[in-house]
């Protein structure tokens, strides 16, 4: 400390680097210092002591490890046991832990001898098994020490004799023997300890059927003192049944020895406990007569059977006379029976005897089942299938239970099962399999057969369909599509439908689920969106679950059905009807339309306005002039005209008639000829107002000047072509229409004409038509010119239209008409008028030859 | 009793050893003092015990020994084995016999037969044997302190050792090997009709002692049924 020139004070402490506070600190003198650890929170530490010099430079001088733990507790629960044939093992508890190195030691000692002792190891420091054979019957003291660095701590000490922590070797059976005259009994004989010589052993022997899980207890008191066998009792005959034995001490010292190693025997058989379950099922014969029956019963369980069943005997009595005795060894037997009531029974035999006798009636065939059980349930529970019913007021001998698995793949296989007629409440021995469908039949049997049996369904166990609906549709409108769908098959139904559930959507759209009852099988999607894409699908629930069918796929259409009629329909009958309609207003108005359509226009080219004087009389009084001075050329004529028109017209009359037809199909032009033919037969009428005169001095002069007026009166509207002919005149004169018109009304009394009025009025000039040769001839020649002036007037006939008022035209060429017939019979004067003024018209004109075809023609007219 | 001691130096010796350990054994049965009952039942379960234990270990000696020893009905004269504690006793001089002598009988005939016992495990040969030798003396002086503590019980003092013996085996007289196995022969059969006559005697000694405890078992027994 000199050398560095420190003091104490200078001398501090470090324990793992860090440095103490100066609290724990303690001067010895000038050269000593110490450190004080209350409480040293680390199993192993390393101290330190330094000193600073020059007052900076820190020096270790010294350094110590601490290491720090706890003396050991005293070890508790000490406890021995002795195998049999092995050495003792002592086992303790330790107590807290230590943090030091501590060693267990086992003690043991007679009070004459101390011996050896047992250390524990290190991984296994509570127990420790001793390196001596134990002695038996001379008590012992045992004992544990535990030692550490910082103590040494001995257990509270145990004093026992060995024998009394022994733990025996299990017993070994030796055999399980059966008795033959009881058959409730089994011999069991065994080995065991070598001590059973010395000290009195007890046992524990427990036994079970061969299937069962549980073991049966043998009374203990029954077991309590050394033996070698035992005689269990009270067991089931023709039974296999397991054994096992352990043992200890009587005193109940020591421990239970291990479960001996099982062994088994078989009681000795006994006669059926029971008659077997017996049922019987008619099947269908073709003799006539009888009935093929088969019987059919259970094999006996083995606890009933009581032994190996070696054969089975069946009787038959008919009205209680014995009948047939048949030994089989099959469980069934079918029979030809009558159509009478028949009484079977059957017993079972094994070696040892029969069993009681099974009793059942078949009915004669005409028997009426009656009195069936009602409120019939059928529940799964605890694994197997539950039946229940309520009993008929008749008493019931006995219940027979038939099932059978409901598939469309096959048949219904029936198992049955027979029980007492007690018995309301029972469930299904059979092999059943989950997610079947199941028949069960309820038959209760009479003392005179069986009743009305009764059916149910279920299941064992339900599970989710294994296939869902497929759904189609069956009819999509523009909102709305009807599905359909088919029930399950019941193979994959896997339990009772329950509801339906329809999923469907459009492409883009949420999916919609729509339940529908289990009993549908059809359903109507409304709301849909016309002219859209829609998915759906179905999924069928069960309890269990439910499954999905295929998607499909359907459009609805952008209208719905019968739309397109509903608009067309209509809209065709309005057009049909418009149509008609309008066809009908043109049928009835046609001449106002004719009028419109096809004017009569005169051809102002072949105007020969120019020619309108007072000296050039129409050209068409002309010809008729002329037929008187010039008759030879009428028939000539004749025939070249029709030529230029391209018809043949041979003189007879049938050769007219088609004439005739072609007038009415050319209407249009027989009116413009007509038209023009009046006009140019009425022309002298109408040039001058004192032809006006003249035409009501005479009939035919009215009527030539009226159909001539019509004609004329077209040319009205035309001034035009009217002011380039330079003469207004004619025209003009149609205002002196109605007093010809008034003429004809009072000249025609007789309404008999009216049809020849008619016909008349359609063909203006065709007169001709009418039964009086004379007449026709004369129409013919009107119409001939009329239509060589056709072209000419058509111009003016369609300004006429225009301008002349409808009706009265009309009434004009009414009017005409019956003039002509009328006063056809005395028109000879007439016309010798005519013929005057005609005369002056073909020579002022100075163009007879022009005109000499008509002239021919009204030279054929002559001879009237 | 026919104990002669001084024939054999080595049994005195054994002697010795047994007797020198004697002043421990009062306190041989810590438990309280329930009276000498239960340790005589003890004594005689554990006679019963070395019985059986013997008669496997005489089997397998025997078989060491080899022929003619290990035939049933070898039965040869008894020779040269005086120094055994003789077990054959008159039925009449057995009968005359009162607890204490029949008790310090059987404890010295044990102390001298664990003696003789432990030379003969030195000379066995396999390591099985001389444990199951080994196993057996521990036990037959767990009987020696049996039969200490029942006298211990009863108020008997415990025979002393002869003086000047040492507590060492020492061979006796060379003998030849077949005699040799003699002895060995009769002292394991000289041992089992010890442990025969002690069963029986602890037997009478037991029903003479216990009275009592038969009542109190037999009313337990009463009242378990």
């Amino acid at each position: 400390m000199d050398d560095y020139h420190v003091t104490a004070d200078d001398i501090f402490w470090k324990i793992s680097r860090a440095t103490v506070s100066r609290d724990q600190y303690t001067v010895i003198n000038r050269t000593s210092s110490s450190v004080t650890f209350l409480n040293i929170p680390l199993i192993n530490v390393l101290l330190t002591c330094n000193i600073r010099m020059f007052g900076q430079i820190n020096r270790s001088v010294y350094g110590i490890r601490i290491i720090s733990g706890l003396p050991p507790e005293k070890p508790e629960n000490l406890s021995c046991i002795v195998n049999e044939e092995k050495k003792m093992m002592c086992q303790w508890d330790l107590g807290r832990e230590t943090h030091l190195e501590t060693n267990y030691t086992l003690k043991s000692e007679w009070a004459t001898e101390k011996f050896e002792d047992c250390k524990a190891k290190r991984d296994t420091p509570t127990s420790c098994t001793v390196n001596y054979p134990p002695v038996y019957f001379v008590n012992i003291e045992v004992w544990v020490e535990a030692e550490n660095a910082l103590g040494k701590v001995a257990s509270d000490h145990i004093n026992f004799d060995p024998i009394d922590k022994v733990k025996f070797n299990p017993p070994h059976i030796l055999s399980v023997n059966n008795s033959k005259e009881l058959s409730s009994i089994l011999k069991l004989t065994w080995s065991d300890s070598r001590f059973r010589s010395f000290i009195t052993l007890k046992y524990d022997i427990q036994y079970r059927t061969k299937d069962a899980s549980t073991w049966n207890q043998v009374p203990p008191e029954d077991t309590s003192s050394t033996r070698s066998s035992f005689t269990v009792q009270d067991l089931k005959p023709f039974t296999e049944y397991v054994f096992r034995i352990r043992c200890m001490k009587e005193d109940g010292k020591g421990f239970w020895s291990d479960w001996s190693e099982e062994a088994s025997g078989i009681t000795y058989e006994d006669r059926p406990s029971k008659a077997p379950s017996f049922w019987y099922k008619i099947e269908p014969s073709h003799a006539h007569g009888t009935r093929s029956v088969q019987l059919k019963w259970k094999t006996l369980p083995p606890f009933e059977a009581n032994g190996k069943i070696l054969d089975y005997e069946v009787t038959l009595t008919r009205w209680k006379s014995r009948l047939q005795n048949y030994t089989v060894q099959d469980t069934k037997l079918t029979v030809n029976l009558t159509n009478d009531r028949y009484v079977a029974t059957l017993t079972a035999r094994n070696t040892v005897g029969r069993s009681d006798a099974s009793v059942l009636t078949i009915p004669a065939w005409d028997f009426q089942a009656t009195h069936p059980v009602t409120d019939l349930k059928a529940f799964p529970k605890d694994n197997v299938l539950w039946v229940e019913w309520t009993a008929p007021s008749e008493p019931v001998n006995r219940y027979i239970l038939e099932w059978c698995v409901l598939s469309d793949k096959s048949p219904c296989i029936p198992d049955w099962q027979q029980e007492d007629g007690t018995v309301h409440r029972t469930y299904l021995r059979g092999n059943l399999v989950e997610s079947k469908c199941y028949l069960i039949t309820v038959t209760p049997v009479y003392a005179d057969g069986p009743g009305s049996p009764e059916h149910i369904k279920a299941y064992l166990k339900q599970a989710a369909p294994s296939k869902g609906p497929t759904v189609r549709t069956k009819k999509v409108g523009k909102n709305e599509a009807v599905l359909e769908w088919d029930q399950l098959p019941v193979d994959v139904q896997n339990g009772f439908i329950r509801n339906y559930t329809i999923f469907y959507r459009t492409v883009i759209g949420n999916e919609t689920a729509v339940n529908v009852d289990s009993s549908h099988t059809e359903y109507t999607l409304s709301s849909l969106t016309s002219d859209t894409l829609y998915m759906v699908r179905m999924a069928a629930y069960t309890d269990e679950g439910g499954k999905d069918g295929p998607e499909f796929t359907f459009t609805t259409p952008k209208f719905a059905q019968g739309e397109i009629e509903a608009i067309v329909v209509p809209v065709c009958l309005a057009f049909l009807l418009t149509t008609l309609l309008g066809v009908l207003f043109c049928f009835n108005k046609r001449d106002l339309i004719k009028k419109h359509i096809w004017p009569n226009v005169p051809d102002p080219s072949k105007s020969h306005i120019a020619q309108w004087s007072p000296h050039t009389p129409p050209r068409h009084f002309n010809s008729k002039d002329q037929m008187y001075p010039d008759g030879n050329f009428t028939d000539v004529s004749v025939v070249e005209i029709e030529a230029n028109d391209k018809k043949p017209f041979p003189e007879d009359l049938k050769s007219l008639d088609l004439f005739k037809k072609e007038k009415v199909n050319t209407e249009g032009h027989s009116s413009g000829i007509g038209g023009s033919s009046c006009m140019s037969s009425s022309r002298p009428s109408i040039s001058s107002s004192d032809e006006n005169e003249s035409a009501q001095n005479t009939s035919s002069t009215v009527q030539y000047s009226t159909v001539v007026h019509s004609g004329y009166r077209h040319q009205v509207p035309s001034v035009q072509v009217f002011s380039r002919s330079e003469s207004t005149q004619p025209l003009l004169d149609s205002e002196e229409r109605p007093e010809d018109l008034q003429l004809v009304d009072n000249v025609d009394g007789s309404d008999g004409i009216l049809p020849r009025q008619r016909y008349f009025k359609q063909n203006c000039s065709q007169h001709e038509t009418s039964p009086d040769i004379s007449h026709f001839e004369r129409s013919q020649q009107v119409s001939s010119v009329n239509e060589e002036d056709f072209v000419r007037l058509k111009q003016q006939q369609i300004s006429d239209h225009i301008s002349q008022p409808y009706g009265s035209g009309k009434m004009k060429m009414f009017q005409e008409v019956p003039a002509v017939d009328a006063f056809g019979p005395g028109i000879e004067g007439q016309v010798e008028r005519f013929e005057t003024v005609g005369m002056e018209a073909v020579v002022d004109e100075g163009m007879p030859k022009s005109y000499l075809p008509q002239t021919v023609r009204r030279g054929g007219y002559m001879p009237q | 009793m026919d104990l002669r001691a001084g024939d054999s130096w080595g049994m005195l010796a054994c002697l010795c050893t047994v007797l020198w350990q004697v002043p421990a054994v009062p306190a041989l049965n810590r438990t309280g003092d329930p009276g000498p009952g239960p340790s005589i039942q003890k004594t005689y379960d554990l006679t019963r015990y070395l019985e059986h234990q013997l008669r496997s270990l005489a089997g397998t000696y025997l078989n060491y020994l080899g022929p003619p020893f290990n035939e049933p009905d070898f039965n040869p004269p008894r020779l040269g084995v005086e120094t055994l504690p003789k077990a054959t006793v008159n039925l009449e001089v057995w009968r005359s016999l009162n607890d204490k002598l029949r008790l310090t009988q059987n404890y010295e005939a044990y102390s001298h037969l664990l003696c003789y016992l432990r030379g003969l495990n030195r000379q066995a040969a396999t390591a099985e044997l001389r444990r199951s030798l080994a196993h057996f003396c521990t036990s037959l002086q767990g009987l020696l302190g049996s039969i200490a503590g029942v006298m211990a019980a009863l108020g008997y003092p415990l025979p002393q050792p002869l003086p000047g013996t040492e507590p060492t085996w020492a061979p006796g007289p060379a003998h030849s090997d077949f005699l040799q196995k003699m002895d060995d022969f009769w002292l394991l059969k000289e041992l089992q009709t010890w442990l025969w006559r002690s069963a029986k005697d602890f037997n009478r000694l037991k029903k003479k002692m216990q009275p009592p405890a038969t009542a109190v078992t037999l009313h337990l027994e009463a009242r378990g049924f």
